[in-house]
C-alpha cells in the first residue's frame, strides 16, 4: 500500500527534463507555421471558390435553370460546411487561454454543445441537399456523357459520399466523447 | 532579439520543464504528445505574452494557460481510454534499481489518467508542489473547496495505485 508522500517524492525524482536552444527554436517555428497554415487555408478557400465560379461560366451553366439549381445546391452544402469548420475552429483558438479553469472548461463544454447543433442539426440537412443538387444534375450527366464515364461518375460519387459520411461521423464520436468527458466532474 | 522576444526566452528556460512535466501526466507519459502540446501552450504564451498584467505570478499565468491547453487538447488525446493497460505499465526488474520507480511512475500516469478533466489539472499542480492557494487561483474553485478536493482526489489516487 502506497501513501500520497510516496507518490510525490516519486513524481518529484523522474528524469530531469532538459532544455534546448533547438526546442525553443521549434516552437518559432511553431508560431511561423500557424500564421501560414491561415494564410494557406485562405487562399485555397479563394481558389475554390474562383475555380468553381470559372467552372460554372465554362460550362454555360447559367443557360440552364437545372444545372444552377443542382450545382447551387451541391456547392452551397459544401462551402456552408467548410465554413462552420472555419468558423468553429476560430471560435476555439480564440478561447480565452488565461481564464480561470472552471470557466476555460465551461467555455469549452458551450464549444462542443454548439458543435452538437452542427452535427446533428445542420449536417444531416447539408448532406441531403448535396445529394439533392446530384440527383438534379443525374440526368444532365447522362444525356451528355459517354456511359462509361456517366458510370464512373456514379459509383464515384457514392463511394465519396460514404467516405466523407465515415469520417464526419469518426469525428462526431471524439466531439461528443470529448463532451462528455469534460462535463463528468468526478472519477 | 528584441526585449519582449529576450523576455519569451527566459520564460521558456525557467519553466519547459515544468510545463512538459505537467503535459506528459495529463497525456499519460506520452513524450511525442506531451512534447506537441507543450509547444503548443509556450506559442498560447507567445500570444499573450503582451497582455500579462502582473494581477497574478507570471507561473499562476502560465500554469492556467497550460492547463487550458491540455484542456483544450482532449481531442487529440490519441489513448483517451480511462481503462488501464496493464501491458503499459513496465514490470519491476530486479536488474535495473530504477525499474521501480519506473514502475511507480507509470502506475501514477495510469491513475492519473482514470481522474475526471478537472480532478486531474488539480493533482498535477498539487503534485508539482504548488500551494493550494496559487491552485485554487489557476483552477477557479474557492480555497476550502479545493483543500476538501485535494484530500479527496489524493486517497483516490493512492487507493488506486496500490490496487492496480
Amino acid at each position: 500500500m502506497y501513501n500520497f508522500e510516496e507518490l510525490e517524492s516519486n513524481w518529484k525524482n523522474q528524469p530531469e527534463i532538459q532544455v534546448t536552444e533547438q526546442g525553443f527554436q521549434e516552437v518559432l517555428n511553431g508560431l511561423r507555421k500557424i500564421k501560414n497554415k491561415q494564410r494557406i487555408t485562405n487562399v485555397v478557400l479563394g481558389i475554390t471558390a474562383i475555380i468553381l465560379v470559372v467552372f460554372f461560366f465554362y460550362i454555360s451553366g447559367y443557360r440552364s435553370q437545372q444545372v444552377i439549381l443542382g450545382i447551387s445546391l451541391m456547392i452551397g452544402s459544401l462551402l456552408i460546411r467548410i465554413l462552420f469548420e472555419v468558423l468553429s475552429m476560430r471560435k476555439l483558438r480564440k478561447m480565452n487561454a488565461v481564464a480561470h479553469s472552471t470557466d476555460f472548461r465551461n467555455g469549452l463544454i458551450g464549444y462542443y454543445n454548439s458543435r452538437k447543433f452542427v452535427h446533428f442539426g445542420w449536417t444531416p440537412l447539408l448532406i441531403l441537399s448535396y445529394v439533392a443538387g446530384f440527383l438534379i444534375l443525374l440526368p444532365l450527366f447522362k444525356a451528355n456523357l459517354s456511359s462509361g464515364f456517366y458510370t464512373y461518375i456514379v459509383v464515384s460519387s457514392i463511394v465519396l459520399l460514404i467516405v466523407l459520411s465515415i469520417f464526419i461521423a469518426k469525428q462526431i464520436r471524439i466531439e461528443m466523447n470529448n463532451l462528455k468527458r469534460l462535463q463528468e466532474e468526478f472519477l | 532579439m528584441n526585449s519582449i522576444e529576450k523576455k519569451y526566452k527566459e520564460l521558456y528556460t525557467a519553466h519547459y520543464a515544468k510545463v512538459m512535466r505537467l503535459c506528459l501526466g495529463y497525456v499519460a507519459g506520452d513524450q511525442d504528445l506531451a512534447k506537441d502540446v507543450t509547444q503548443e501552450i509556450f506559442i498560447k504564451i507567445w500570444e499573450n505574452l503582451e497582455y500579462f498584467r502582473n494581477e497574478s505570478s507570471i507561473s499562476t499565468w502560465i500554469y492556467r494557460i497550460s492547463v487550458n491547453t491540455c484542456l483544450s487538447n482532449l481531442r487529440t488525446t490519441k489513448k483517451s481510454s480511462r481503462t488501464i493497460a496493464i501491458a503499459d505499465v513496465p514490470e519491476i526488474s530486479e536488474e535495473h534499481p530504477d525499474a521501480d520507480k519506473a514502475h511507480q511512475l507509470a502506475l501514477l500516469y495510469a491513475c492519473i489518467k482514470k481522474l475526471s478533466e478537472t480532478n486531474r489539472a488539480i493533482i498535477l499542480l498539487v503534485l508539482e508542489g504548488l500551494p493550494h492557494k496559487e491552485i485554487s487561483d489557476i483552477i477557479g474553485i474557492k480555497h476550502d473547496a479545493i483543500r476538501t478536493r485535494i484530500h479527496r482526489i489524493k486517497m483516490q489516487l493512492t487507493k488506486c495505485v496500490s490496487h492496480v
